[in-house]
């Protein structure tokens, strides 16, 4: 079952990237790109790693998290539920059959490209800040993300309110998805959504980048908002996991930005002392 | 860690808790997050709060809607109210263990035979940890003297003394049972047949069953993943009926649709006498356990030994197991006679004293060595309940049951494999295991679940499917659609040992919130049966039998809708006073 779903999603990215990045990224980058990509790897070299360092840990705490969670944790699912209430429901007036599809998808595969995409695109630009920008900002997500799903013990509405999202939850409708977010998540993992905050940090990388991709960045928006709304309208996040989202999103692009920027001027700092002990500048 | 159970928002309005959680957030520090849990549990002004413990809807998503069912006549009532969700296993250890509750929403495993309200109810187990006493109420009048006086009992006596103390459970409502669930499964009968040879709840759902030609293996989904990850036999927190643990170890009595059979005893003879029963046992000869050692009368008798004190007298305190306490209660002596030869006697009548032979027979050797290794340690600590013993994953598991621990993965799956050196293997006249291997695995959606057996990729829903899923359930040819009755019931239970519900007038005021039939009709689509009584129909006494209304606790209110002027009444009576503003005062 696992593998089916995930395989649907692999395939679906699999299609629609060549696609965009034909679209959006044009021949002309990528023949740059041809030519630059070995010089562009050894310098975002450092930030795949880290990436990859930050989601082996995230599997890591899958597994141990549930244990530290019950020692350390905070139980939040009532206070959240006596603050916002049946807030999320709002999404329900618009709830359809066809509403439910669309959600649905976006929550699993449009979410999956709105991700995958920018770390192509920012690939192919010429420099490579941006790439070790939007990758920094995905690590910072997922770091700090596992930190707070540790510290908040919290289930979602659909575990409080199952029968007043009985038409939209997204495991009635298609339970096949269960298979793959139970793969990736706990159902307690509710604060922050990282749903919410990586598809805000797409957008935000999006804006940023409107010059380079002007088509991608009204598309980037519009999938960031679809994914958003889904984890309410699917029932699976409160507002208050979204809004902690988005404030994540800041979070990971402002440290960021920091990051990258210092380390950038390290680097050409030390190639001017470099060439200064060359004597050759 | 939070363990306060009384979360509510006390004279603060939602604006500031929403202002004080969003600077928490902001700031995403856990000191943050502690801070707003002190202002949302800030100091009382007056007004009764409190909160409904339940678990979330993943699996069992009635308890969550009877508890919002019950938040919102509470609130409508004047009380400040919240809804508390915790997983199953932090659910039983915050009420068995901890008793730190004000209330909760859940289903009790329930039992066969009405005994089971012994250890529930009995005052000398107020105080211990497990499913002995949860509500911590002590009523040697109205609870303990039916309670010894019908275990003494057999046939028309017993029922009369059962009767006495469901009518006394009726006035001082521990707890308020709610309603029975119908059982509801879906199964390939392509795959198997004698799906309705016994309950799925029980071993004798699965060794009756008749697997076609070339079937060897049995694949199952269960909701619930706690048995992917301990299978210790005395966890009262990641148990509920013992379904699997029942098809690895052996009970000397079996209980198959109400009725006691000989197990791993092959016949027993009883006299009982004035209130007392001795029971000779014979065990079946030659019989192993999965590691080969053999099953004797030592066993058995250590068995019972142990269960009554987990310390085996190691320490000065004795620390029963938090599961069989009112089974191993109800025996006096246990006597080995020979290898295969056993003598128990036990202080009450025949009924009883049979109901106490159907735990698990764990291995002595096993057992006694983990508790002389743990004593060699300086730090040896047998808390009741709660040490090392009773909650270690025991994996694997070493019985003697027809089948055997193969591997497990954490909330993945459990194998079983068939122990060809089982009894039944050579007993012609008993059910024995149908196929090689029997799987269980997680599925924590009814939904999925039913998908997955209807497109042919399991053979049985082992868990119930949630009561909103049974219209999914398709009609096809090679699919059979099980309906069983049910020994568990939905209740809520009360921790008497605190306010507000130490008052039992409180509690019955809030017990008549709940509009039973209601609930039935619109959370469990009719799938249940709304109950007065927390035990089978046969054990009622006619005055307390629904008769299309609670003779007990009725609801004030219809169809749902609570009648707040009855309710707030209710609670006046009860000797509460309201403010001007609605809100229910803390009596003093």
């Amino acid at each position: 079952m696992f593998t089916e779903v995930l395989t649907r999603v692999v395939t679906v990215v699999a299609i629609m990237l060549p696609i965009a990045v034909l679209l959006f990224v044009g021949r002309q980058r990528l023949a740059t790109t041809r030519r630059e990509w070995r010089s562009r790897l050894r310098t975002e070299a450092p930030v795949i790693a880290i990436l990859l360092v930050v989601l082996g840990f995230n599997r890591v705490m899958r597994q141990a998290g549930p244990a530290i969670s019950q020692e350390i944790g905070f139980h939040m699912t009532s206070t959240f539920y006596q603050v916002e209430g049946e807030f999320i429901l709002v999404f329900q007036r618009i709830a359809s059959a066809e509403m439910t599809a669309y959600f649905s998808a976006i929550y699993v595969y449009g979410y999956a490209f709105l991700l995958v995409f920018p770390v192509v695109a920012y690939f192919a630009l010429s420099e490579t800040r941006t790439f070790r920008r939007l990758l920094t900002a995905y690590s910072l997500n997922y770091a700090i993300g596992v930190v707070l799903y540790i510290l908040v013990i919290a289930y979602g509405p659909r575990n409080m309110m199952p029968e007043l999202l009985i038409e939209t939850n997204l495991y009635d409708n298609s339970p096949e998805y269960q298979h793959l977010t139970r793969e990736v998540n706990r159902n307690v993992n509710v604060f922050p959504s990282l749903h919410t905050s990586l598809a805000a940090t797409a957008a935000i990388y999006a804006f940023r980048t409107r010059e380079q991709y002007r088509a991608w960045f009204p598309i980037a928006v519009v999938l960031a908002i679809s994914v958003i709304i889904s984890t309410m309208y699917l029932g699976i996040h409160w507002a208050i996991d979204v809004v902690a989202g988005l404030l994540l999103a800041g979070a990971a692009v402002w440290i960021a930005d920091r990051l990258v920027a210092r380390s950038a001027l390290i680097r050409e700092t030390t190639t001017r002392q470099l060439d200064r002990l060359r004597g050759n500048r | 860690m939070n363990r306060n159970s009384t979360t509510s928002v006390d004279g603060i309005s939602r604006r500031s808790v929403l202002a004080a959680g969003a600077a928490g957030l902001a700031l995403s520090t856990s000191g943050c997050i502690e801070s707003v849990q002190s202002v949302v549990n800030g100091s009382g002004d007056g007004q009764v709060s409190l909160s409904i413990m339940t678990v979330p809807a993943d699996g069992d998503r009635e308890n969550v809607q009877i508890a919002r069912h019950l938040e919102e006549n509470l609130e409508a009532a004047g009380v400040d109210v919240s809804v508390d969700m915790r997983s199953r296993s932090e659910f039983l250890e915050a009420i068995l263990l901890d008793h730190e509750f004000d209330c909760y929403v859940g289903r009790h495993p329930g039992e066969y035979d009405p005994d089971f309200l012994y250890e529930t109810l009995h005052s000398t187990y107020a105080s211990e940890k497990g499913w002995q006493n949860p509500f911590g109420v002590t009523s040697p009048i109205a609870f303990d003297r039916p309670l010894e006086a019908q275990r003494a009992a057999d046939g028309d006596e017993r029922r009369d003394h059962i009767a006495t103390l469901l009518s006394n459970l009726a006035t001082a409502v521990p707890f308020e049972p709610i309603c029975i669930p119908d059982e509801n499964r879906i199964a390939r009968s392509d795959r198997f047949e004698g799906w309705d040879s016994g309950h799925l709840a029980t071993r004798h759902g699965y060794l009756g069953l008749e697997p076609a030609a070339d079937v060897d293996r049995l694949h199952a989904l269960i909701t619930d993943s706690r048995i992917s990850r301990n299978l210790n036999p005395l966890s009262a927190t990641l148990r509920e009926r013992g379904t699997i643990i029942d098809l690895v170890y052996d009970s000397l009595l079996t209980e198959r649709d109400g009725e006691i059979e000989p197990w791993l005893a092959e016949s027993i003879e009883t006299e009982t006498e004035d209130g007392s029963t001795t029971i000779h046992v014979t065990l079946r000869e030659e019989c192993l356990f999965h590691d080969e050692e053999p099953v004797t009368a030592e066993d058995v008798a250590f068995t019972y030994r142990f269960l009554d004190d987990t310390s085996l007298g190691r320490t000065s305190i004795s620390s029963p197991a938090p599961r069989y306490r009112g089974h191993v209660s109800a025996i006096d002596h246990v006597a080995v006679d020979d290898q295969y030869q056993l003598t128990i006697t036990t202080s009450t009548g025949e009924a009883v004293a049979l109901r106490a032979l159907t735990v698990p027979i764990v291995p002595r050797h096993r057992w006694r060595d983990q508790v002389v290794d743990r004593s060699e340690d300086d730090e040896f600590s047998t808390e009741q309940g709660e040490w090392g013993l009773v909650t270690m994953d025991n994996i694997p598991a070493t019985g003697g049951g027809p089948y055997r621990f193969e591997s497990n993965s954490e909330r993945e799956y459990l194998t079983l494999e068939r122990y060809d050196d089982h009894f039944t293997r050579r007993e012609n006249d008993l059910p024995e295991a149908p196929v090689e291997e029997l799987e269980f695995s997680i599925d924590p959606g009814s939904k999925s679940s039913i998908e997955r057996v209807a497109s042919g990729n399991a053979d049985v829903t082992a868990s119930m499917v949630s009561a909103s899923t049974v219209a999914d359930i398709p009609d096809e040819s090679g699919l059979t659609h099980l309906e069983q009755g049910s020994n568990t019931f939905y209740h809520l239970g009360f921790n008497t040992r605190k306010t507000p519900f130490s008052n039992v007038h409180f509690r019955r005021a809030v017990a008549q919130l709940l509009d039973k039939a209601w609930l039935v009709e619109n959370v469990f689509y009719g799938h249940a049966s709304p109950i007065t009584t927390p035990v089978a129909d046969e054990w009622t006494p006619d005055e307390l039998a629904w008769e299309g209304e609670d003779p007990a606790a009725p609801f004030v209110g219809s169809d749902g809708e609570l009648d707040v002027e009855l309710a707030k009444q209710a609670f006046e009576n009860a000797g509460y006073r309201y403010d001007e503003e609605g809100r229910l005062l803390e009596s003093y």
